[in-house]
């Protein structure tokens, strides 16, 4: 499908949440076809190298999800690139290196480096050692919602690439469809690249909801190759270019009880909250259910005895049901 | 009267230049770059694609990565990284990155290598520092000074020797036998309208020819201004990675406001906005490709261009109307607007006129074309105006239009008049033949007279007469 609201002139922004989760990455450089953090982080630099390159003011933004929070790679705050300038070893220049590139680069490499000094020190809210992908996601949409607010024309193009190393954290799964949703709705595609690691649901659907490309990294070394032929083309390239996405996407949801992915569940009619086991009173909007989980077969005309909810659809459907407009 | 190309777009340039100079220009990354975003999207992207693949890519498999209503654009973008030399055709049918082009692009991504291509920033401090409002002030100045000497204002100082004889030599301006000073000519008048990036590349290209008759070190130039294009506003660079030639340069460029540097023999320069600005912005890329599309996409890509130039800020409203109201007090946009607008009354901070068929008629007459009023009228466009579309109120497009379609209301042609055919058959016969070769420009096949383009006489005479003789031998 012809995307015709870009066009060749357009300036692209891609922001990149790169996963940082020292465990994970721990696991993928012992992996038969390792890859260390380091080795992805080259690659990935470059691959920033070559986004900026298609085009002169094509801008780059990177965040780490890391464990438990998240952080802005790229750009950084006023007062650390100040902070930085004061630091003398970083104003040699050198004419081999276009300076924007550089500058980038630099940047980035002196965030992870005091990103990942500042882990060492014991966290304590460690939830399960997952990485925080929702947060990145959400700052992202925020970063790129203040820099297209600042675009009068509309000429920035903006997407957002996950490079994910972690597996899916159900515990996220509500706060990661939201940043979803927002997504689609400010019609910005999610790419992800996913270089180790089992299935990741979320992702997928992330991907598959905003349009945007899904690859299952399966030579990991060759990481730039994968990057800059499936990642690279800008929006206006994308209708033009076959790029690999998911055929089978896994929609399964994560249950708002215990987090748990579910095959299948119940839904509260009212909020739409899935739950992986009956409970007399949805956990999100406080409706009361009948207490009757199976309906016996004369109830149908009989009017609801209580004025509650039932939760509905699944399989089980209570004597409410008949008369869906007697919610609480 | 035919429209003068200029050969503004550096992408033509470099198309006429042979291998050889291709395979040097290569070696410096900065030079790499700069032909690269030059691309359209889609060679970017193929180009990108195969940067890291060793072995040749069989056409084919590169066609099945683009859908079936890209395959145009695939095509156009493949030709021009043939002509480019960027992409090679190996014997077995398949494409491959030119070897040097592949290492020293490679070079620019990662920052490796050791061809100081992107400008040696100072090591020391500048005891004369300047800034870039300084830096701009300079770039304009030095710029317009060049421009006001082509409409002829006399307020400013009169450019440079150097620039005067490129001024004479691109034919933007000549020298009239009865007066002393140079005269503006119709080429000129159309340079005026184009926007600055356009107008500093004219001059760079016009510069480049220049080189090669001072045998100058063409490849040592161009990678100049590649390099150029990828330096920092506000930086000092130092001169010691710069070739002879290309210090020489440095002088020529300091006269059209490209560099500053505080003295000759300084060992330290600053790029102004026109340099830094040469390889970004795209305008003048696109509105030279839009002429060769038509309609629509021609109106868009020129928009596209106007809203580059944007930062450089418009000043221009123009009402359905026709009265355009300029806010501007320069002498220079005046003389400028002058051109094709009468002018009807002038405040301290803006002018204001009316289109009119008389001023846009003499504009004709200078040379410039409809096109050419049109687009500086969207490039300088005042920012109120681009909030609207079409940016243009269309009226007044379209009445400029034909305003210049006016004047072409005949047009001649040599002609051979055929007549006196004895047989309606055998005018018919080769009325039809001179139909199919296309080139029958009038005919009535009444009077059995018809009119033949000059350049089809000779066929035509030879079948009308192989087929009088048929008919004699036959009849």
């Amino acid at each position: 499908m012809l995307d015709t609201a870009t066009s060749e002139d357009d300036t692209n922004l891609l922001v990149a949440i790169v996963d940082t989760n020292p465990l994970a990455w721990q696991q993928s450089a012992t992996a038969k076809i390792p890859l260390s953090l380091d080795d992805a982080i080259r690659q990935i630099l470059l691959f920033f190298n070559a986004h900026m390159a298609l085009k002169h003011d094509n801008k780059v933004a990177a965040i780490a999800s890391h464990i438990g929070h998240c952080k802005f790679l790229y750009p950084v705050t006023d007062a650390e690139t100040h902070r930085r300038q004061a630091n003398p070893s970083k104003i040699a220049k050198d004419a081999n290196a276009y300076p924007n590139f550089k500058d980038v680069n630099d940047d980035i490499i002196e965030s992870l480096r005091s990103l990942m000094a500042d882990t060492d020190t014991p966290q304590k809210n460690l939830n399960d050692g997952t990485s925080m992908i929702s947060g990145a996601l959400s700052m992202a949409l925020c970063y790129i919602n203040r820099i297209t607010n600042q675009d009068d024309l509309g000429r920035i193009k903006p997407r957002i690439l996950v490079i994910s190393v972690s597996p899916d954290s159900p515990y996220q799964y509500i706060s990661i469809m939201n940043a979803v949703f927002s997504a689609q709705k400010m019609s910005i595609p999610i790419d992800v690249c996913k270089l180790y690691g089992g299935e990741v649901a979320f992702l997928q659907q992330a991907s598959h909801i905003t349009g945007g490309v899904y690859l299952d990294v399966e030579n990991p070394q060759a990481l730039l190759q994968y990057l800059l032929f499936s990642f690279l083309p800008e929006r206006y390239a994308r209708n033009y270019i076959c790029l690999p996405n998911k055929e089978q996407v896994d929609f399964r949801a994560a249950c708002f009880c215990h987090k748990r992915i579910i095959d299948i569940g119940y839904v509260c009619s009212v909020c739409l909250s899935i739950f992986c086991s009956w409970s007399p009173v949805c956990s999100t909007c406080r409706t009361k259910f009948a207490f009757r989980a199976l309906p016996p077969l004369a109830g149908k005309g009989r009017p609801a005895i209580s004025r509650t909810a039932s939760p509905a659809p699944s399989t089980a459907a209570s004597p409410g049901s008949s008369s869906p407009m007697s919610t609480a | 009267m035919s429209v003068i190309n200029f050969k503004t777009n550096i992408y033509d340039y470099l198309e006429t230049l042979p291998i050889f100079t291709f395979q040097r220009l290569f070696q410096k990354p900065a030079t790499c770059l700069a032909i690269f975003r030059l691309l359209p999207a889609i060679g970017r992207q193929i180009v990108m694609s195969i940067l890291y693949v060793e072995n040749p890519i069989p056409l084919k498999d590169i066609q099945s990565w683009v859908y079936k209503d890209g395959h145009k654009k695939l095509q156009e973008a493949l030709h021009k990284l043939s002509k480019l030399h960027i992409l090679e055709e190996t014997p077995e049918k398949g494409l491959i990155v030119n070897s040097t082009f592949r290492l020293e692009f490679k070079n620019a991504l990662s920052g490796g290598g050791e061809h100081q291509s992107f400008g040696l920033p100072c090591a020391t401090v500048d005891k004369h520092k300047v800034d870039i409002a300084f830096l701009d002030h300079f770039a304009s100045t030095q710029w317009e000074a060049i421009l006001h000497y082509m409409v002829g204002t006399t307020m400013t100082k009169r450019p440079s020797r150097g620039v005067l004889n490129l001024l004479q030599k691109s034919d933007l301006m000549n020298a009239n036998a009865s007066e002393s000073g140079l005269h503006i000519t119709n080429k000129g008048f159309q340079f005026l309208l184009q926007d600055v990036n356009t107008q500093v590349w004219a001059f760079l290209l016009q510069y480049l020819d220049m080189a090669e008759m001072l045998k100058m070190d063409l490849v040592e130039v161009l990678n100049f201004l590649f390099q150029l294009g990828s330096l920092e506003l506000g930086q000092d660079y130092s001169v010691e990675t710069l070739t002879d030639t290309q210090q020489q340069m440095l002088e020529d460029l300091g006269d059209y406001g490209i560099v500053y540097r505080r003295k000759k023999g300084s060992r330290r320069f600053y790029p102004t906005r026109l340099a830094t600005t040469l390889t970004s912005g795209t305008s003048a890329l696109v509105t030279s490709l839009s002429k060769k599309e038509t309609g629509t996409a021609a109106s868009s890509a020129m928009i596209a261009a106007a809203e580059e130039s944007h930062d450089e800020g418009g000043f221009l409203i123009l009402e359905t109307n026709y009265r355009v109201y300029a806010y501007t007090e320069s002498p220079l946009q005046i003389a400028v607007l002058n051109l094709f607008i009468q002018l009807k009354s002038r405040f301290p901070n803006m002018v204001s006129g009316v289109i009119t068929r008389e001023s846009v008629r003499n504009a004709f007459l200078n040379g410039i074309t409809a096109d050419q009023i049109i687009s500086y009228l969207q490039t300088h466009a005042h920012p109120q105006m681009r909030k609207r579309a079409p940016l243009l109120p269309l009226t007044v497009v379209d009445q400029i239009r034909l305003w210049e379609m006016e004047r072409n209301r005949i047009e001649d042609k040599a002609a051979y008049l055929y007549k006196d055919f004895n047989v309606q058959a055998d005018f018919d016969a080769a009325e039809k033949y001179a139909k199919d070769l296309d080139v029958l420009l009038w005919s009535n096949s009444k009077q059995r007279k018809m009119v033949i383009a000059q350049e089809a006489h000779e066929t035509l005479r030879t079948y009308i007469k192989r087929r009088l003789a048929g008919n004699r031998d036959t009849g």
